[in-house]
Formats: C-alpha cells, sequence, structure tokens
C-alpha cells in the first residue's frame, strides 16, 4: 500500500489536505520536517487516517509534543516504513 | 559562437549547430545546415522537414523519436512513418538532424 | 511486467515552474518507451483550460505542448473529479486530440496500483 510523506505545514499548504483526499485504506501517513506541525491546533484533532508515523528529530526540533496514537520513527524506522510500502508519494508542496 | 554565411546573411548557431534564432530559418539555411551534416536534401526530405515544421507550430516543442515517426505516419502515410525510413533520410539520429536542418530547437525528450 | 509510473501534476501551469516540469518528465519518460501516465489533481486542472494565451507573460503555451502527450504515447488523461467539480471546470471539448479523459473519483485507489509516483 502507498506510504504518504508530507513535510509541510498543513497551515500554510494544501500537501496534507490533497494527501487526504487520496489517502486509501491501509496506506500510512508520514510527517516529516514542517509536516509535524499537523500535530498542533485544530488540524491534529481532525486527522482523520492511520496510521501516522512522524519523525521524531523532526517533532522535537520544532518543540511539540507526540501525541498519543501517533508513531514516532528515527531515521532507521524511516527507512524500514519505505521499504515496507509501495508506491510513496512525496507531498512536498 | 559558430557561425555561417547564408545568402551574403551572417546566421549564429548554438555550439551545437542549431540556430539560435528561428527567425532566421529559411530554405537556403536548410540547404547549408543539411551539407553540414553530409545531407543533400531531396524531396523526400523537404516533405519531413515541412511536417516538422507543422508539428513545433501546433505542439510548441520539438518532437523525440517516438512523436516524429508517429506524426510522420499520420501525415505522409504509414510506409514513412517508420524510424528506419527516418533513419536513411537523416543519419545518424533523426529526430535531432532533421529539428537541426528544420530550424527547430533541439528536442530536450531524446537521448 | 514494466513498472508502472504515475507523474501527479497538482499546479496550476505559469504560476510556478512545477506544471512545466511535470509534463517534460511524462514526455520524457514516453518518448524513452516507459509506461507512464500523469494524474491531474487540485490546480493542476487548470492546465487542462483549452484558451491558455500566454505570449504576453514571455511563457511557452503549457495547452499547446500538453497536445503533445497523444503524439508521445500518452494516451489517455487521468482527472481528479472533485478537483475539477470544485473548480467549477468541465472538459467537454478542452482534450488533446487524440487522448481521452477519465474521471478519477477515487484517487487513493488509483495511485496504489504504480511502481513509482511522481509529484509535481
Amino acid at each position: 500500500m502507498t506510504l504518504h510523506i508530507v513535510n509541510k505545514s498543513p497551515y500554510s499548504s494544501r500537501a496534507l489536505a490533497d494527501c487526504f483526499a487520496s489517502f486509501a485504506d491501509g496506506d500510512a501517513l508520514l510527517l516529516i520536517e514542517d509536516g509535524v506541525y499537523a500535530l498542533t491546533g485544530f488540524i491534529a484533532d481532525n486527522i482523520a487516517v492511520a496510521p501516522v508515523y512522524c519523525l521524531e528529530a523532526d517533532v522535537r526540533a520544532r518543540g511539540l509534543q507526540m501525541p498519543k496514537g501517533i508513531q514516532s520513527l528515527d531515521d532507521t524506522g524511516w527507512v524500514k516504513l519505505c521499504t515496507e510500502h509501495n508506491p510513496i508519494v512525496s507531498w512536498f508542496q | 559562437m559558430n557561425r555561417i554565411q547564408v545568402e551574403g546573411r551572417e546566421i549564429e548557431l548554438d555550439k551545437e549547430g542549431y540556430l539560435r534564432d528561428l527567425d532566421d530559418w529559411s530554405p537556403a539555411v536548410a540547404e547549408q545546415l543539411a551539407s553540414a551534416e553530409n545531407i543533400e536534401l531531396s524531396d523526400a526530405h523537404w516533405q519531413v522537414i515541412r511536417l516538422l515544421q507543422d508539428f513545433y507550430r501546433e505542439f510548441e516543442l520539438s518532437p523525440a523519436m517516438r512523436p516524429l515517426v508517429k506524426y510522420v505516419g499520420q501525415h505522409l502515410g504509414a510506409d514513412k512513418g517508420k524510424s528506419i525510413y527516418l533513419m536513411q533520410l537523416f543519419p545518424p539520429s533523426p529526430a535531432k538532424v532533421a529539428s537541426k536542418i528544420a530550424g527547430l530547437p533541439k528536442p530536450t525528450h531524446c537521448i | 511486467m514494466a513498472i508502472k509510473t504515475l507523474a501527479i501534476c497538482r499546479r496550476a501551469p505559469y504560476g510556478s515552474a512545477l506544471a512545466r516540469e511535470g509534463l517534460e518528465a511524462v514526455l520524457a519518460g514516453a518518448a524513452m518507451e516507459q509506461a507512464i501516465d500523469v494524474l491531474f489533481m487540485r490546480d493542476g486542472v487548470f492546465q487542462l483550460m483549452e484558451a491558455q494565451a500566454p505570449d504576453n507573460i514571455e511563457q511557452k503555451n503549457l495547452w499547446r505542448n500538453l497536445q503533445a502527450l497523444p503524439m508521445f504515447g500518452v494516451e489517455t488523461l487521468y482527472v481528479c473529479e472533485s478537483s475539477l467539480t470544485e473548480r467549477g471546470i468541465k472538459l467537454d471539448r478542452s482534450r488533446p486530440a487524440g487522448s481521452e479523459i477519465k474521471l478519477i473519483a477515487d484517487t487513493g485507489t488509483f495511485i496504489a496500483a504504480y511502481d513509482h509516483v511522481l509529484s509535481f
């Protein structure tokens, strides 16, 4: 199944919304870089897809808390996740 | 910068021999560009050159080999819409060589 | 089996270079006989407006270039249905000659059938 990777804040970009619109059952979402701001505010309460992964280093760098239900990854975990999914779609704009 | 003289005009080419300014093209320019490729232009060559120019007017890009073959097949008949036919006219790389002689930019989707 | 690649184009033409880069990638892949499809979604569907005339903003006409897709062997253009509806666009006449438009309602399932996905 598809791994969707989002790297832009949902408060300034359509990337996450576009990703949600193309999210199929069994897919996974990975938030990296500014994509981790999806863990804040009203967006955080409205993530209707699962599973959701986050790069822990990006979350910590921005002073955010890792909410329950979100799985944190280090770089090795990220690589493993990529090998377990196909295709990989980068929502980078 | 490369230059060629055609009918008293000085015409600029890029380093691969394509026209810098597409408006510089004329049949005499084509003859000279062709002779630099060791090609003597026959009616069969002209037919393809004119068709390439139509292609460029229609799509605003120079065709790679695959679309060139298809376009030639659609307009000049299936017997001419073959790579071997175009290869004989414009060796060794028909899309590039014919585009150059027709005064079009270098095809960008081409090896 | 051939590796299937999908280019997702979700940017409007002219405002950024991404629309053109997406088309260039599809043309290059198709010219090399790769199995490459294109899906227009979100603002990418604005690329399919046929009356584009960008002469005065000194850009090449992307619509005109899109017409070449069937010549490169890309004869089916996939378009996200809800993106069209959202923007009030109807593609009654607006399609490259020799191509067919297939509207995709479930983009998620559609994307999952590909081996590689490029985003533009």
